[in-house]
């Protein structure tokens, strides 16, 4: 809810004006009223409408600044003739009303431009652009009129009024990195993959990575789904990534790296998973000299050491630790454990410090009997570790030694159980279940589809509604379970449906292994106890998720370590915004977001993407391109990635059916 | 509904009232094109993905809201579309209005003038006065090489952009975004371009033209003339564009090449090395009777493959009559390579087509410098590494800069030892199990560790390869010249065959000259031998010439009628552009008493038994139709062969210490006829890496002598900094008639001898 003047956003229509306070309607949308705590926003302008804070404000000069922002920010677009040409003249046309020179004859060639705009142009910034200044010149027709009659400049042309825009799209919106997806999707239709790559770059370093393992949020928000089906935008990222990697053309950077400052400025960051790879890499980027502590012998974090070789082969990972480690401003320390004392001692020789170490202990499945010392209790992550290590690296032994031959039990229903019992499978194991507490629509949802389906295939059994009561041993070796059942209630008054423990349900399954994945936590010993760091209620590092400052000055966090477990690229969306403010934080002494970032933090609130719009100009029923994956002989007792990726031809259709949702929106302050 | 039966591929769409058929994976305007409905379009071009910036193909289907991009919307079963109505025609005007915003009025000088989209579309959108207006903005001419740029004139439709990077590979054009800024950019002006003209040829407006063409010719007044380009093995369709050469001389004159641009590309060489006709000759009886004399006393007949079928035909009719042996140094090689090929793989013909090989997932490249030697080719390649996303491994003692972003994968082997690659490639490509068990035996008594180590290439790479080609289907292996005359050139042929037939691979034998393959079918050559001799483009006792260098003039290719065979094994016609008043070889073989009224009487008795079909020159179709189908000439006929070839053991490989020289033209060149061109300049230099120098004790710019299969080099060598490695290139198409006795394997290591300065 919003306290407005006037609003068209979303298809209201609340016009305030003249009316007692008493009177007033609300938005329905939380627009962005105040800009930043001291600064009030004047109007709001944008994709889906334009909305008024304060009686004072130049209509004329709105609809002209609306339409310079996308002269501005054309090379975001001005690929197509009526979005080039149109958008030229839209702004050229208005500049002219709105300093007093124009015709109602510009006014009918507007309202034609718009027109031809709206129902020809490539990508929706050209399409949505005209229509908040469509209704401007409806709903303040007179303001119009006015410079039109009277030959006189609109109110406030000419005066100093910030007028901050930005460029977003649903998808983008959505991620929490805030990927420029339609711009790497571009690079793939045109066949420029090398563009592709520097695109997803701007804000996600990791581009094999997310191009492979990424639970996609973006695809829920794509306005393709409106109309069909979405674009399988996580596999397209894919294309940039392998061309590099490919073709061995050098680094596709998003700009130019800056040269190392030497400044004597340094940040150092703990942990070397996606998180801080991602801080580093920007911060290099920028020139500023990082240092990064990982306590493993590896690089890349639970993405190395937990996500499987056959989901995510670590020669293509390595390539996006490279990308990061061969920026002349990082340098890395493994086998570098960073305890509370280790930790003092960085802090006080760094200008500042990010943490990212992760979540990397194992939850506990809570049932009687349960025993970290019992032979046959196994972590997910240790187990995880082991098996990637030795399969990735040579380090250690290989995980069928204790696996091969057994049964195993998994308590899940994240990506991490996903691992565990395919992991399981890969090493010979006899028989594998995952017991989960909720149904099979719901481990899709917390997964994918095809990782559901493809560990059936595999012949993992999913038992659902269950959770595991006692553990039994003999001579502390784990021998069976106890397992209750349970069914979804649903409440008679419409609340929650429960889950309700069905009695005399209880089933028993003899097991060599138990490995719980249910969560994981922080190790939160590397923090000093004096520092009297605030922590969340779930045991992790407090920030106001905006700026990812603790509540310790020049102390950051950012990932899992901050959010709790969470995605890969929920960890690279923290850590580039993180970057941002230490890269300003260094040299200034305070915590700062950009326009841009107060922007993107704006959009996210009133939501980009809305499920219930109409699609209009693009032909429905063009279906999804699927990717060939390997069958279930050729990779149930091997690490070979399953996913054989798009061929061209199916890449190339699927960025076709990309429909450029682009968006321009304003503030005006 | 419709009474056809259709399968889940196929799909049925009404468009303005008629009843369509498609394939899934059509769009809207590839099925309205297939069935003559008019769509307008101003930046659609068939040959590249749809690029979709002007707009202009919006159509309506019945149920969408709004405007359907038909040049990349999809057809779906069922749908009912509608290409014109008022709302259409309205946005289409607006459309042309905007692309006329300050467009400047130039029309009048405008190279594009006549044959220009925006005149075209403007009028037909009748777009008489300009309601809408932006400010102006200055924006200067550049010159690019060949090609000059007007942005001024540009009206961003990125046809040039994409051939530049879809195409040709080079991905040297850009778009610098910036909105009503836009401009084309030339990213690495100079030297990186490979200067083909495609970028120019698409282009629907006088934006991109030709420096030297600008301001000679309204586009009118010029009389097309539709042939097959001379200059190497693809034979690409283009029109040569003549009209009389001043307002005092009315000879005629080529005053440019122009392609089916919307199907067809071409090189530079193609485009713009068209001025290499024989010009000047006239018919001197006495020297007729000579000519015919040193025919009849002729032992051998020597001449180059860049003749035509007909001319082959003849010169085959004469050695039935007289016992002449026939010497073809650019296609004897090739023809026993062919032979040995067959021998094994049981066809007369290599299975690949450019067609599949630009539609292909993976492409092995083995021995040629490919986007030398035949560029057509390469650009083929191109099209499936951009499209297909195919997996490119170019196998080659030298690697080429300028293949780096269409290849994933270079395998470095030495100089020599082509037979052990190709052996290990057989190794890699083919399943032992699948094979019979001779086969299976060969491949398993394979020496892989010491084929591998001499010649150099890692069991770890060949493993590479073959992962990188896993699950996948649709394989070309391209082979080329370095191939034809190795000393091991048949068992080479055996082991590609055997690749062909077993490795599920479709094979592209690159034929080494223009018609090297049509010489091969249509003459039983010979080995060389010495007595009187004459030549034809060739050295001999009597030349024959079409460069104008011998004892009697021949006409170029450009000044005669006949067929060529390309690469894709299509039979396709050539034109007279300009007049020749000399005499022709059919007029030499009348006066041998080797009979027929016209050169092209000899097309239709081409021989059917090595698959070339009876038919008239004059029934030969040369066009392409909506949909882009090729109806040029026609396909040769693959005929069974006896399959009485074995696969033989690989011989020890020669190993070469030292500084190599290949023999390669590079830049547009690839004969004299290339050379002649005053347009593409000349290759006249041995270049070669600072290793090279360092080893052989060279600086650059310094002149070295060095002699190659009898023929002496005098070159300036320079150091190329794009180049590695231990070998240099040397070119040959400017050493006039010896450049077409290349009889020899192209690796070789002459004594460098540095000249006085």
């Amino acid at each position: 809810m919003s306290q407005v003047v006037f609003s068209t956003w979303g298809g209201e229509f609340i016009d305030n004006r003249g009316k007692s306070s008493e009177e007033w309607g609300q938005s329905a949308f939380k627009l962005p009223e105040t800009y930043t705590a001291d600064r009030r926003s004047k109007a709001f302008i944008g994709w889906d409408g334009v909305a008024i804070f304060q009686e004072d404000v130049d209509a004329v000069r709105l609809a002209t600044e609306y339409a310079a922002q996308y002269q501005v920010y054309s090379e975001a677009c001005g690929r197509c003739a009526p979005g080039r040409w149109g958008g030229r003249i839209l702004y050229d046309l208005l500049d002219k009303i709105a300093r007093g020179e124009g015709t109602h004859e510009d006014v009918a060639h507007l309202r034609e431009v718009s027109q031809t705009m709206m129902l020809t142009s490539k990508c929706e910034i050209g399409k949505t652009v005209p229509k908040p200044i469509l209704d401007l010149m409806e709903h303040y027709k007179e303001e119009f009129e006015t410079c039109i009659n009277s030959k006189k400049p609109s109110k406030h042309y000419g005066q100093e009024i910030d007028y901050i825009a930005k460029v977003t799209a649903p998808c983008t919106d959505m991620c929490p990195a805030h990927v420029d997806i339609p711009a790497y999707i571009e690079g793939v239709r045109d066949m420029l993959f090398g563009d592709s790559l520097a695109a997803t770059r701007q804000t996600m370093p990791l581009a094999h990575t997310c191009g492979r393992v990424c639970p996609h949020p973006c695809e829920d928000a794509c306005r393709r789904t409106n109309l069909d089906e979405p674009i399988a935008i996580m596999e397209l990222k894919r294309l940039g990534a392998d061309y590099e990697t490919d073709h061995s053309m050098g680094w596709f950077h998003p700009y130019q790296p800056k040269p190392l400052r030497n400044d004597g400025k340094k940040v150092a960051i703990i942990g070397a998973g996606p998180a801080g790879l991602t801080a580093a890499y920007y911060l290099a980027l920028e020139g500023i000299q990082v240092d990064i502590f990982e306590e493993l012998p590896v690089l890349g974090g639970e993405v190395a050491v937990g996500v499987p070789e056959y989901r995510m082969p670590i020669d293509k990972y390595n390539k996006d630790i490279e990308l990061v480690t061969s920026m002349e401003a990082v340098t890395v320390y493994t086998n570098h454990r960073v305890d509370a004392e280790r930790l003092k001692e960085i802090d006080a020789e760094y200008d500042a410090t990010l943490l990212a170490f992760g979540t990397r202990l194992s939850k506990k499945v809570y049932a009687e009997n349960e025993r970290a010392d019992m032979e046959g209790y196994w972590g997910a992550i240790a187990m995880l570790d082991k098996v990637n290590l030795w399969s990735k690296y040579g380090i250690g032994s290989p995980a069928s030694n204790e696996l091969a031959g057994k049964t195993v039990v998994c308590v899940g229903g994240g990506f991490t159980s996903m691992d565990v019992v395919r992991c399981s499978v890969r090493e010979g194991a006899k028989k594998v279940y995952m017991l989960y507490r909720r149904d099979e629509k719901t481990i899709i949802a917390n997964t994918t589809y095809e990782e559901y389906h493809e560990a059936v295939e595999e012949g993992v059994e999913f038992i659902f509604y269950s959770a595991v009561e006692r553990i039994y041993d003999e001579d502390n070796k784990l021998t069976k379970l106890l397992v209750n059942k349970f069914e979804l209630v649903p409440d008679p008054n419409g609340g929650r449906a429960q889950l309700v423990k069905i009695e005399g349900g209880d089933i028993e399954i003899d097991c060599d292994y138990l490995i719980p994945a249910v969560s994981q936590a922080a190790d939160l010993q590397i923090l000093p106890k004096d520092w009297n760091l605030e922590l969340t209620s779930w045991n992790t590092l407090l920030t106001n998720g905006k700026d990812y400052m603790t509540s310790r000055p020049g102390l950051f966090a950012a990932g899992d370590c901050e959010y709790g477990p969470m995605t890969i690229v929920n960890a690279v969306g923290q850590a580039k915004r993180a970057a941002s403010v230490i890269g300003r934080y260094i040299y200034e002494g305070k915590v700062s977001l950009t326009d841009d970032e107060i922007m993107e933090d704006h959009l996210q609130k009133l939501k980009v993407y809305n499920k219930k719009e109409k699609i209009t100009g693009w032909m429905p029923g063009i279906a999804r391109a699927n990717s060939e994956k390997l069958g279930v002989d050729e990779r149930i007792d091997n690490n070979k990635e399953v996913n054989l990726g798009f061929t061209g031809e199916e890449a190339l259709a699927e960025a076709e059916r990309c429909m450029r949702c682009y968006y321009i929106s304003m503030v005006a302050v | 509904m419709s009474a056809r039966i259709t399968t889940k591929n196929e799909l049925t769409i009404t468009i303005d009232g008629k009843v369509c058929h498609g394939i899934q994976g059509d769009t809207i305007l590839q099925i309205a094109r297939a069935n003559s409905i008019y769509i307008p379009t101003m930046c659609y071009l068939t040959k590249v993905q749809p690029i979709a910036s002007c707009r202009m193909c919006v159509v309506n289907v019945e149920g969408v809201d709004g405007m359907i991009l038909s040049c990349q919307e999809k057809a779906v079963d069922g749908a009912v579309i509608t290409t014109h109505n008022e709302a259409l025609y309205k946005e289409r005007q607006n459309i042309m209005k905007l692309y006329n915003v300050n467009h400047p009025l130039e029309c009048g000088v405008c190279d594009k003038s006549g044959e220009c989209d925006l005149q075209n579309k403007t009028m037909e959108f009748a777009v008489a006065s300009q309601s809408f207006t932006a400010r102006d903005m200055h924006r200067p001419v550049e010159n690019w090489g060949f090609i000059s740029y007007d942005p001024a004139l540009c009206i961003m439709c990125e046809k040039c952009v994409h051939v530049c990077n879809e195409v040709v590979g080079d991905n040297i054009l850009a778009i610098s975004v910036g909105g009503y800024k836009s401009t084309i950019i030339n990213t690495r002006p100079g030297e990186e371009c490979s200067s083909c003209g495609e970028c120019m040829s698409v282009c629907p407006v006088g934006a991109l033209v030709s420096t030297d063409f600008k301001y000679t010719s309204n586009a009118w007044e010029l009389q097309k003339i539709p042939s097959s380009c001379a200059h190497c093995s693809s034979a690409c369709s283009l029109s040569y564009e003549v009209k009389h050469s001043g307002i005092g001389n009315h000879e005629k004159k080529i005053y440019r090449v122009t392609n089916n641009y919307e199907f067809t590309s071409l090189c530079g060489a193609g485009r713009f090395g068209y001025d290499f006709a024989n010009t000047g000759a006239k018919r001197d009886r006495a020297l007729f009777t000579s000519a015919v004399e040193a025919l009849k006393k002729a032992e051998v007949i020597r001449f180059g493959a860049t003749i035509t079928n007909e001319e082959a035909s003849i010169l085959q009719h004469i050695k039935e009559s007289y016992g002449t042996a026939l010497v073809c140094d650019e296609a004897r090689g090739y023809q026993k390579f062919l032979e040995a090929y067959s021998s094994v793989s049981g066809k007369s013909l290599y299975s690949g087509s450019l067609k599949n090989l630009s539609k292909s997932r993976g492409i092995i490249v083995l021995g040629s410098k490919i986007n030398d030697d035949n560029p057509m080719v390469k650009y083929h390649i191109t099209m499936a590494s951009r499209r297909e996303r195919a997996r490119v491994v170019y196998m080659h003692p030298i690697e080429d800069a300028a293949m780096q972003s269409i290849v994933t994968q270079f395998i470095k082997y030495e100089a020599g030892s082509e037979e052990g690659a190709a052996a290990l490639l057989a190794k890699t490509l083919i399943d032992t199990k699948k094979v019979p068990s001779e086969i299976a035996a060969y491949l398993d008594d394979l020496d892989i560790g010491n084929l591998s180590a001499e010649s150099n290439i890692g069991e770890d790479e060949l493993e590479k390869l073959s992962k990188s080609l896993i699950k996948k289907s649709g394989f070309t292996l391209v082979a080329g010249s370095d191939l034809y005359n190795h000393p091991r050139a048949e068992s080479i042929a055996k082991l590609l065959a055997a690749i062909e037939l077993y490795g599920d691979f479709e094979l592209i034998l690159v034929p080494p000259a223009t018609n090297a393959l049509g010489v091969s079918l249509i003459c039983d050559l010979d080995e060389d031998k010495d007595g009187y001799s004459v030549g034809y483009n060739a050295p001999g006792d009597f030349v024959l010439s079409a460069m104008g260098s011998g004892d009697i003039d021949m006409p170029a290719l450009n000044q005669q009628e006949g067929t060529l065979t390309s690469v894709d094994k299509r039979v396709v016609p050539i034109n007279a552009a300009l007049a020749y008043d000399g005499y022709t070889l059919n007029n030499l073989a009348c006066g041998l008493g080797v009979e027929a009224k016209y050169t092209i009487d000899y097309t239709e008795h081409l021989p059917v038994v090595k698959g070339y079909e009876a038919v008239a020159f004059d029934d030969l179709p040369d066009y392409f139709d909506a949909s882009g189908n090729e109806h040029r000439g026609y396909l040769l006929h693959s005929l069974d062969a006896e399959q009485t070839g074995t696969l033989e053991e690989v011989a020890d490989l020669p190993t070469y210490d030292g500084g190599v020289v290949y023999q390669c033209n590079s830049g547009n060149q690839f004969t004299s006829f290339t050379n002649k061109s005053k347009k593409l300049g000349t290759d006249d230099k041995l270049r070669g890496s600072q290793q090279f120098a360092t080893l052989s004790k060279l600086n650059d710019g310094q002149k070295v002598r060095f002699e190659i299969n009898g023929v002496v080099y005098e070159r300036v060598f320079m150091i190329d900094t794009s180049m590695k490695g231990t070998i240099a290139i040397n070119p040959y198409a400017d050493m006039g008639l010896s450049s077409t006795t290349v009889s020899y394997y192209r690796f070789n290591q002459p004594k460098l001898e540095v000249m006085d300065s």
